[in-house]
C-alpha cells in the first residue's frame, strides 16, 4: 500500500497556488485591541450610533468570555493584542465608486485567482463581493440586482443605507454573546455581505463573496447576514484564500443566514485558506460561526461546504428548523493534509413539526492531519415527525493521521425518526486493483476512488464550484472516468 | 470496614484525597453531560451497617433472584455475607478484605490498573467500598458453574464494593452481577469491577441492574485484555431511578470484546450508559449493540467510544445503538464516538432512534391482533433480542420475567 499512499500523498501535496503576496499600500491600524481601537474602528467606517454600542457591548461580553478549549484540536495559545483589528487597502477615496477605482494590483490578484470581477467576466453570470482583508472592494452587479430589488452590498454599506434591516436582523441569529469567536467579531467585524431578497423574488443569478486576507498580523472578522423574504430564492457562493506567510493568522467570521416563509437559501463555501506548510508553520486559524435560522413555514437551508486549506478549521454551519415543515441541509467534504486540523459538522435544531434534515459529511484525511466531524441532532418536544438521516464518512490515507466521530443525538419527540451511520475506512485494495484491472493506472484509480467518495457532495455544488472543489482536491474528474 | 492492610491504607487514603477535589462529577465534564448527581450530593446518605438477622420478606426478595445453577457471593448492604453464599471450593474465590491479607502478591500489584480515566465515582468507591469479591481462575482451568455475585440493599444508606477478577492463560469463567434491593427503598450502589484477562483468557460478564425504583446505582466495569483474550459483557439497565453503568475494555492484539446492553426506562428513570472499547494493539475486533426502550418520563443516555490507537492496524470494530420513544415526555441522549488513529481499519457505527414500524403493526392487526397488543408484541420482541443472548437458562428466565412484566401482552409465557 505505501506506493499507492505516496501517490495519494502526491496528489494532496499540491503547493499552495493562492500564496502570492499583493503589494499594495495599506491603512493599517496597530496591533491591539481595546475599546479606543473599537471607537475608532466604528468612526473609521462611519457608522451610526448604534453600532457603536453593539459593538463595545459584544466588546465587554467578549472580555468575560474564556478562549474555549473542547474541541479535538491542538491550539497554540493566540495573543488577541497582537492582531491588527483593521485592514483597508489605501484607495483615493473612502469607498470605490466603480471598478476604475480600484487598485490594479488589486484586481490583479483577483485575476489570478480567477475571480469574475471585472466586467467582461459579467457572462459568468455572477455577481461578486470581494472582500480584500478587511474591507469590501467591490461589488459587480449591483445595479442589475437592484432591478429586482435584491440588496447585495458590503455590509458596513448596508449599515449606513439600511439600518432598519441590519437593527432587526443583526445578531438575530448567532446572538452576541453565543460564543467567544462570535462575540469577538460582533465586536470587530470590519466588513461582509448584506443579501436581502425581497418577497417572491428569485435572485437572477448566484451571488458570490471572495475573501483574502493579505496583509500579515492581521485578522479578518467578516460578517455576512443574508435574508430571503417570503417566497424568495438564493443561491450564494463563498470563497476564501490568502498568501502564505510563515506566523498564524486568525480568520472568526459570523455568517447568519435568515429564512422567512417558504424562502430557500442555497450557501455554498469552497475555503481554501492558506494551510500552513509541510512542517505545520503558519497558516489560517479558520474560526467561523455559521447559523441558518429557517424562521418561516416550509422554508429550507441547504449548506455546502469544500474545506481544504486553513491550518485549523474549527466550524459548524449550523440550521435552526424553527418553522414548521423546514428543511435544513448540510453537505460536506472536509480534506486536511500535512499537519492540518479540522474539527467541523453541523447542529440542526428540531423546532417546528414535520421539519427535516439531512447531513452528508465526507473526511478525508492524510499525511499527520486530524479530521473530526462533530455534529448535534436536537429534536425538541415541538418537533413532531422530524426527520434526520446523517452519514458520515471518514476516508483514512497514511497510518499518521487520525480521523473521528463525535455524534451528539438528543430526542424528546417519540415521532421523530433519526439515523445516524458512520464508517472510517481506508481506500481498500480490493477497490485499486479492480481499478487497475480494468487498465485505469493506480493514480487515476486513487483519484476516481477519491471524487467518487465525495461525489454525494460535490453535486451539490454549483457548476463553477464543483469544477474548483474538484480541481482543489488536486484530482480531475477527466482522468477518472475516461 | 477492615483497614489495617497498609497498601490498601495507602490507595484509600489517596483516593480520599482526589475524591475532596473532584467529588462526584458536575454536568460540565463530557462524559457527564447528560447526568446530574446533585441529588446524591443533597440526600446525604449515610453509610450502611453489617445486619446481622433477615425478616422473611428479605429473604424471599433475595431467593427470587438467586439463580438456581450458580454460586453465589452475596453483598448485603455492601457486606459480605459468607452464610448465605456458596464459593467454589477448587478456585481462589474469596472476600477482597480476605483477599488483601491473604492474596497480597496477586492483588495489590493489578489494584486500580484496569481504571484508565479515575472520576469522583471511582475514587469514592476505592475510599469508602466495605467489600468485593475477589476471584483468581489459574492457567487452563475454568469454573464448572457461573458465579453469581448479588448485591442486595436493604437499608436507606449507601454502600460501595470493589471487585477484582483475574483470569490467566486459557482460563474461561462467566459471572453474573445483580444488584437488587427492598422496594421503594432509596440507597446508592456504588460498585467497581476490576477484570484482567491474561493471553486467551475468555469471559462472560452479566450485569442485570434491577435496584428498587427510588434507588441511585453507579457500576464501573473496567476490563484490561491481554493478546487474543476474550470478553463478553451483556447489560441490563432496569431498575434505579438514576444509574449509571460504564465498561470500559483496553484491547491488546488480537483480542476480542463484545458489548450488548438494554436499558429499559419508565416512569421517571434516568438510565445512562457509558463504553468505551479501546483498541491499543493491532488485529481485535469489537462489537457494541445496545438497545434502549424509553416510557413516560424516562431519560436514556448513551455514550459509547471507540478509541484505535495509532498501532492497531486492521481493527475490526462495530457499534449500534437503536432506541425507541414510547411517550412524548421520554428522552434519548445518544453519542456514539470513533476516534481514529489509524488507517487500516474498518469502523462503523449506527445510531435510530425512532418507533415501532407501522407496516409490522399493520401486519399484525391484519391478523385480528389489535392494536395495543400488537404494539406490545413488537415492543418486546425489540427488546427479547438482547435477552435471548442470554446462555445461562436460569438468568435467561429471571429477565424475560422481568421484561414480560413491562410489557405483558408481548409474549406467550
Amino acid at each position: 500500500m505505501s506506493a499507492n499512499n505516496d501517490e495519494i500523498n502526491n496528489l494532496l501535496n499540491q503547493d499552495y497556488k493562492q500564496g502570492f503576496v499583493t503589494d499594495i499600500q495599506a491603512d493599517t491600524f496597530p496591533v491591539g485591541l481595546n475599546e479606543e481601537v473599537i471607537a475608532k474602528l466604528s468612526k473609521v467606517k462611519n457608522e451610526p450610533e448604534f453600532m457603536l454600542e453593539y459593538r463595545l457591548k459584544a466588546f465587554r461580553h467578549w472580555q468575560t468570555m474564556p478562549s474555549p478549549d473542547w474541541a479535538q484540536l491542538n491550539i497554540d495559545p493566540i495573543d488577541y493584542q497582537e492582531i491588527s483589528y483593521y485592514s483597508a487597502p489605501k484607495s483615493k477615496e473612502n469607498a470605490p465608486k466603480s471598478l476604475d477605482d480600484i487598485d490594479p494590483e488589486i484586481l490583479d490578484a483577483y485575476k489570478k485567482l480567477g475571480i469574475p470581477l471585472a466586467e467582461q467576466e459579467q457572462l459568468a453570470g455572477i455577481a461578486v463581493d470581494a472582500v480584500f482583508d478587511s474591507v469590501s472592494v467591490a461589488t459587480t452587479f449591483k445595479h442589475k440586482l437592484q432591478e429586482v430589488g435584491v440588496i447585495f452590498c458590503p455590509i458596513s454599506e448596508a449599515i449606513r443605507e439600511y439600518p432598519e434591516l441590519i437593527k432587526q436582523y443583526l445578531s438575530s441569529v448567532v446572538p452576541v454573546g453565543d460564543n467567544f469567536f462570535a462575540a469577538l467579531n460582533s465586536a470587530v467585524f470590519t466588513d461582509g455581505s448584506f443579501v436581502y431578497i425581497p418577497k417572491g423574488v428569485r435572485c437572477p443569478m448566484e451571488l458570490s463573496t471572495y475573501f483574502r486576507i493579505n496583509a500579515s498580523n492581521t485578522g479578518q472578522f467578516e460578517r455576512t447576514l443574508i435574508i430571503a423574504d417570503e417566497g424568495s430564492y438564493v443561491s450564494y457562493l463563498e470563497g476564501c484564500s490568502a498568501p502564505q506567510r510563515d506566523e498564524n493568522q486568525l480568520h472568526a467570521a459570523v455568517v447568519e443566514l435568515v429564512t422567512l416563509k417558504e424562502a430557500r437559501i442555497k450557501y455554498s463555501t469552497v475555503q481554501n485558506w492558506y494551510p500552513g506548510d509541510k512542517e505545520g508553520k503558519g497558516g489560517i486559524y479558520n474560526f467561523v460561526t455559521k447559523r441558518a435560522d429557517c424562521r418561516g413555514d416550509n422554508s429550507k437551508v441547504s449548506w455546502t461546504q469544500v474545506e481544504t486549506g486553513s491550518a485549523i478549521t474549527w466550524k459548524y454551519p449550523s440550521c435552526v428548523l424553527t418553522g414548521d415543515n423546514s428543511v435544513g441541509e448540510f453537505y460536506s467534504v472536509a480534506v486536511t493534509n500535512n499537519l492540518q486540523q479540522a474539527d467541523t459538522g453541523t447542529k440542526m435544531i428540531h423546532i417546528g413539526k414535520n421539519t427535516k434534515s439531512t447531513i452528508i459529511s465526507k473526511g478525508i484525511s492524510a499525511g499527520k492531519a486530524q479530521n473530526t466531524y462533530r455534529g448535534l441532532v436536537k429534536v425538541l418536544k415541538s418537533a413532531e415527525n422530524a426527520r434526520n438521516y446523517t452519514q458520515c464518512d471518514s476516508l483514512l490515507v497514511g497510518d499518521k493521521c487520525g480521523a473521528h466521530t463525535f455524534p451528539y443525538v438528543e430526542v424528546k419527540q417519540p415521532t421523530a425518526q433519526i439515523e445516524h451511520e458512520a464508517t472510517t475506512s481506508k481506500i481498500s485494495e480490493d477497490q485499486l486493483f479492480f481499478c487497475q484491472q480494468r487498465g485505469l493506472s493506480p493514480e487515476d484509480a486513487v483519484s476516481m476512488i477519491v471524487n467518487g467518495f465525495c461525489k454525494q457532495v460535490f453535486k451539490e455544488l454549483p457548476m463553477e464550484f464543483a469544477v474548483e472543489a474538484q480541481a482543489l482536491l488536486g484530482l480531475s474528474l477527466e482522468g477518472s472516468v475516461g | 470496614m477492615k483497614t489495617d492492610i497498609s497498601w490498601l491504607n495507602t490507595l484509600r487514603q489517596n483516593a480520599l484525597t482526589q475524591f475532596e477535589q473532584t467529588r462526584f462529577p458536575s454536568q460540565r465534564l463530557e462524559d457527564w453531560r447528560y447526568t446530574n448527581l446533585s441529588a446524591i450530593e443533597k440526600k446525604q446518605f449515610a453509610f450502611a451497617n453489617q445486619v446481622e438477622t433477615f425478616d422473611d420478606t428479605h429473604k424471599n426478595h433475595l431467593a427470587d433472584f438467586m439463580l438456581n445453577d450458580c454460586y453465589h457471593a452475596i453483598f448485603v448492604d455492601g457486606f459480605f455475607d459468607a452464610l448465605l453464599s456458596t464459593l467454589p471450593e477448587n478456585i481462589t474465590v474469596c472476600s477482597i478484605n480476605e483477599a488483601a491479607e491473604h492474596h497480597e502478591t496477586v492483588l495489590a500489584p493489578v489494584f486500580n490498573q484496569a481504571i484508565e480515566s479515575p472520576h469522583g465515582f471511582t475514587h469514592f468507591t476505592n475510599v469508602h467500598f466495605s467489600d468485593g469479591i475477589f476471584v483468581c481462575i489459574n492457567e487452563h482451568s475454568q469454573l464448572d458453574k457461573p458465579l453469581q455475585i448479588l448485591h442486595f440493599a436493604t437499608q436507606q444508606a449507601m454502600s460501595a464494593t470493589r471487585h477484582v477478577v483475574i483470569l490467566e492463560e486459557n482460563a474461561c469463567a462467566t459471572l453474573i452481577e445483580t444488584f437488587i434491593g427492598v422496594e421503594t427503598q432509596t440507597y446508592l450502589t456504588s460498585s467497581v469491577l476490576e477484570i484482567f484477562l491474561n493471553d486467551h483468557a475468555n469471559l462472560t460478564l452479566y450485569k442485570v441492574q434491577q435496584d428498587s425504583d427510588k434507588a441511585y446505582h453507579f457500576g464501573g466495569t473496567y476490563v484490561k485484555q491481554a493478546d487474543n483474550a476474550h470478553f463478553t459483557h451483556h447489560n441490563f439497565a432496569l431498575g434505579g431511578l438514576l444509574a449509571r453503568s460504564e465498561i470500559m475494555s483496553h484491547l491488546e492484539t488480537g483480542a476480542q470484546c463484545e458489548l450488548n446492553g438494554l436499558y429499559l426506562g419508565e416512569n421517571r428513570q434516568h438510565l445512562d450508559n457509558l463504553t468505551r472499547i479501546v483498541h491499543a494493539k493491532p488485529d481485535a475486533v469489537s462489537r457494541e449493540y445496545y438497545k434502549g426502550i424509553l416510557n413516560h418520563r424516562a431519560r436514556g443516555v448513551f455514550q459509547g467510544r471507540i478509541v484505535v490507537a495509532k498501532d492497531a492496524q486492521c481493527t475490526d470494530s462495530q457499534m449500534n445503538n437503536r432506541n425507541l420513544l414510547l411517550s412524548s415526555d421520554a428522552e434519548i441522549d445518544t453519542k456514539p464516538q470513533l476516534e481514529i488513529y489509524a488507517d487500516d481499519v474498518k469502523c462503523t457505527h449506527g445510531v435510530t432512534v425512532g418507533q415501532l414500524d407501522e407496516k409490522s403493526i399493520f401486519y399484525l392487526q391484519s391478523r385480528g391482533i389489535d392494536e395495543d397488543h400488537a404494539k406490545h408484541i413488537l415492543t418486546f420482541a425489540f427488546a427479547n433480542e438482547m435477552v435471548d443472548k442470554i446462555t445461562v437458562p436460569s438468568l435467561h428466565d429471571c429477565v424475560f420475567t422481568q421484561l414480560l412484566a413491562r410489557f405483558p401482552q408481548g409474549a406467550e409465557r
